[in-house]
């Protein structure tokens, strides 16, 4: 089913009923736009046939974007220009018109040349381990951050609570005078940047 | 020439040394003529290695082929304007160009610093001067330029063909000046807390010459790309190398800093963390300094494998475990004036902010490495390559444009949803209308709508923002651009912000249309056939080849049509060098603001027929425009402000800094 865009409002009046970090609205919103970005273009999929000269380069081009020249440091056999990467490529191009498939290609070349050929690393074993650990770390990186936020309120809440003013009004009046000061901003003109900065 | 630049080698060794132990000695003493002599040597720094530079220069152009190093790196055939990129073409050459960096950086540094930052001085000083002993020390007593052969050779080796590109006229020196500038801020940084200045003192310096490593390194990067897209001949402009990695994650991790400096300059809090910050971009610059000296991951880059990277990580590992300890050392005094209200603020941004940039770069640490800890564990060195890191930075790279778009907006302190709503409201309904508009057309990936919603997003915001700073002026008589001047002098840290924000937007226009939707084709073809790629009509008409003195250059004429019409004649060559057994292509661009059509020669065939790589590259040009606009950013960002003023806002927010600064100065 589609995705009427003119829904989009609707879902973003959701926020006033969440009282979470700004995450949440920021998350909300990010996904709202991924979200209705992906499912139109799964709306606008095709089905399938069979491959043209064209899809079959392109294709060719991603597994020559995925595979290691195997004499040259760092360089994919699409980037490189040596001879090997030449050979390399025109095979990836030879088993594509045999119809195998790109894992199957893929495999071909791990066999022969190790699993330093692939550009990026197996989803298995242990080299699962690198997939693993970024989502891992963000996630605990975030939880450490919200712990900290968590912690920094408490602390504001118990030190209001002793010092008692509440709306204390910190440095921002006097910061916004300063600003009037050096630029001569009257009044009127500050009302668009007030607070903000 | 090279002898005079030996012995100023060796003068720098001996002022650096003094000002390091003159400045420390003087600050424990309390003696004000000891630190001012100090810092004389520190001024006198840059003479000393300018000349040094001067007898290497020197060298290279009275083909001094005694010298081991002029001889590695040139040859009589060389074109004489490539003695300037054959000068940092090696390692010993690269490291005088550093230390010359660092010396008048270092002198700039001390020069203009405020008068807030006085009592910090000599230890700031110490740190920048230590930093200098080391690249010095590691000239004189394991890299020498001035080292001479034996037996002296009629010509040179010459330079390596790669670096022949007027890219390489400024990319090096930059992206070098930018990795040694970290110096400067982890030195204002470390000097805050040697001196136990841990305030609000160091923050103004702090943030003035991060912003300027900052824009630096970035500008080095960008010109990197460019070099790399316009000669390496592949059509990419970054390919997640370990030794690009090695220059992009200090980048990122000032980029952190650069923002969550705001919050400790107007509500004085997260001190301990900018430091830290501060500490951690350091290490990821002597990071990145170590990976280009013949680091343990192979790399394209790679220049001169040599043992001189270890000395590197030596360095790298005690200046990071002795600045930590100094850092814990200090802990109790480096607690934050105010504390954070709500997680909806701009603090409460920033934060997030620090949190992704901070993990790209972790990511990208960990794909560098990752080859070296699987060698360790299952015995096999494992590529980590760029399907990774689109995979992973990606997604994190998306969720920085979108915090871009909401950051700015959100006020200090706390924040209402009503203000949010307000605020995001306009633009998140451009955001939308620009993904339907661009579905409308055809564009289905995913990635990239997301991409450029997110970009319209972010834009909106910012237009809006000054639409109305300007209206709300012009409302009062002043005319419009006086109106917009005046409104972007009215607060340049924030409105030059906004421009740097514009740059990244226009990169990211630059990464996801090249990425998503470039088209490339390899074709052989012999004179008077053409190509068509999308859109575009290639003709090869035919090749001559130009013997040089050092290299053979094949030069292919195309015309290139669209339908009927003619667009012009181009002239991608490609060059070979037999003493290298390399060829360097030099591509044909067509650049307009909508796609890059690009051309390069690749093998000439026997027959008389050519392999042409062919791309058609959407909105790439858009990236180089980034450049300019960052440093117009930067520039807004940091153009100072007026003395008065800028003392009067200091003195009460901080009675004790003025205080002492006012009995040192």
């Amino acid at each position: 089913m589609c995705y009427n865009i003119t829904d989009m409002p609707s879902i973003l009046n959701i926020r006033e009923r969440i009282n979470g970090p700004p995450i949440s609205l920021g998350l909300l919103a990010l996904f709202s736009i991924a979200g209705l970005a992906f499912i139109a273009a799964g709306c606008a999929s095709q089905p399938d046939t069979t491959p043209s000269a064209e899809e079959m380069e392109e294709e060719a081009q991603g597994i020559d974007k995925s595979l290691m020249c195997p004499v040259c440091p760092s360089e994919t056999i699409d980037q490189s220009q040596t001879q090997l990467a030449k050979q390399m490529r025109d095979i990836v191009r030879e088993k594509l018109a045999a119809g195998e498939s790109r894992e199957e290609i893929l495999r071909f070349f791990e066999d022969r040349y190790g699993t330093s050929v692939l550009a990026e690393p197996p989803r298995s074993g242990f080299n699962l381990l690198v997939w693993v650990a970024p989502p891992v770390a963000l996630a605990a990186g975030g939880l450490v951050l919200a712990a900290a936020l968590r912690a920094m309120r408490r602390s504001h809440d118990s030190d209001s609570a002793v010092d008692a003013p509440a709306d204390e009004p910190g440095l921002e009046p006097y910061l916004s005078a300063v600003d009037r000061e050096i630029h001569g901003i009257t009044p009127a003109a500050d009302e668009t940047s007030e607070g903000r900065d | 020439m090279a002898d005079l630049g030996y012995v100023t080698l060796l003068l720098a060794l001996a002022l650096a040394s003094y000002s390091v132990v003159g400045s420390l000695v003087g600050a424990g003493r309390d003696s004000p003529q000891l630190v001012r002599s100090a810092l004389n040597a520190t001024y006198l720094s840059p003479v000393a290695l300018g000349l040094s530079t001067a007898g290497l220069v020197g060298a290279f152009v009275s083909r001094d082929f005694s010298v081991e190093y002029v001889w590695a790196n040139s040859s009589r055939a060389m074109d004489i304007q490539y003695i300037w990129v054959a000068f940092y073409a090696g390692n010993e050459g690269s490291i005088l160009f550093i230390a010359f960096a660092l010396a008048v950086l270092a002198a700039a540094a001390v020069y203009f610093s405020p008068q807030a930052l006085r009592p910090s001085l000599p230890y700031v000083n110490a740190v920048i001067m230590l930093v200098m002993v080391f690249f010095v020390g590691v000239m004189v007593f394991l890299a020498n330029p001035f080292a001479r052969l034996d037996i002296v050779p009629t010509d040179g080796r010459g330079i390596n063909p790669l670096l022949t590109h007027p890219g390489m006229f400024v990319h090096p020196p930059m992206l070098m000046t930018g990795l040694i500038s970290f110096t400067i801020p982890f030195a204002i940084a470390m000097g805050a807390i040697l001196s136990g200045k841990t305030g609000d003192e160091w923050v103004d310096a702090g943030r003035a010459w991060g912003i300027l490593s900052f824009a630096l390194l970035g500008i080095g990067l960008l010109l990197g790309g460019w070099w790399a897209y316009t000669i390496l001949g592949w059509g990419g402009y970054w390919a997640w190398d370990p030794v690009e990695n090695a220059g992009f994650m200090p980048w990122l991790v000032m980029t952190a800093f650069i923002h969550s400096i705001m919050v400790q300059k107007r509500r004085g809090m997260f001190r301990m963390w900018n430091l830290a910050l501060l500490i951690i971009a350091f290490g990821f610059a002597q990071f990145g300094m170590f990976i280009n000296r013949g680091g343990p991951v192979p790399s394209v880059h790679s220049f001169g494998q040599s043992t001189l990277g270890w000395i590197f990580l030596l360095f790298m590992g005690v200046t990071m475990v002795v600045s930590f300890a100094v850092f814990f050392w200090r802990y109790n005094s480096l607690k934050s004036a105010q504390t954070l209200e709500s997680a909806l603020s701009r603090e409460g941004a920033f934060l997030v902010n620090n949190l992704l940039f901070l993990g790209v770069a972790s990511v990208t640490l960990w794909g560098v490495v990752y080859p070296l800890i699987s060698d360790l564990f299952q015995g096999e060195v494992i590529t980590v390559g760029q399907p990774f890191y689109n995979q992973v930075n990606g997604p994190m790279f998306l969720a920085l444009i979108f915090l871009m778009g909401v950051a700015p907006f959100l006020p200090w302190r706390r924040a209402s949803w009503r203000t949010v709503r307000q605020a995001l409201i306009a633009p998140v309904a451009v955001a939308l209308a620009v993904v339907a508009l661009l579905l409308a057309i055809g564009v289905r990936n995913p990635f990239a709508v997301t991409a450029f919603g997110l970009c319209a997003f972010v834009t909106a915001g910012i237009v809006r923002e000054w639409a109305r700073g300007t209206m709300s002026r012009r409302g009062r008589g002043e005319s419009y651009p006086v109106a917009f001047a005046r409104l972007i002098a009215g607060n340049r840290p924030r409105y030059g912000g906004y421009v740097a924000h514009l740059a990244v937007v226009l990169l990211a226009l630059g990464v996801a249309g090249s990425s998503f939707y470039g088209v490339q084709r390899d074709v052989v073809l012999a004179p008077g056939e053409a190509t068509e790629i999308g859109g575009y009509s290639v003709k090869y008409i035919g090749s001559s080849a130009v013997e040089r003195a050092d290299r053979v250059e094949a030069r292919t004429e195309v015309h290139v049509f669209r339908g009927d019409d003619f667009l012009g004649v181009y002239r991608p060559k490609r060059d070979f060098y037999p003493s290298f057994n390399l060829a360097s292509t030099q591509a044909a661009i067509r650049s307009t603001p909508i796609e890059d059509l690009y051309i390069i020669p690749g093998e000439i065939l026997d027959d008389g027929r050519v392999v042409f790589r062919v791309f058609v590259n959407p909105l790439v040009m858009w990236m180089w425009v980034a450049g300019p606009m960052l440093v117009l950013g930067v520039m807004v960002a940091l153009w100072p402000q007026r003395e008065p003023a800028a003392v009067y806002a200091r003195a009460p927010l901080d009675d004790a800094a003025v205080r002492s600064g006012a009995v040192t100065g």
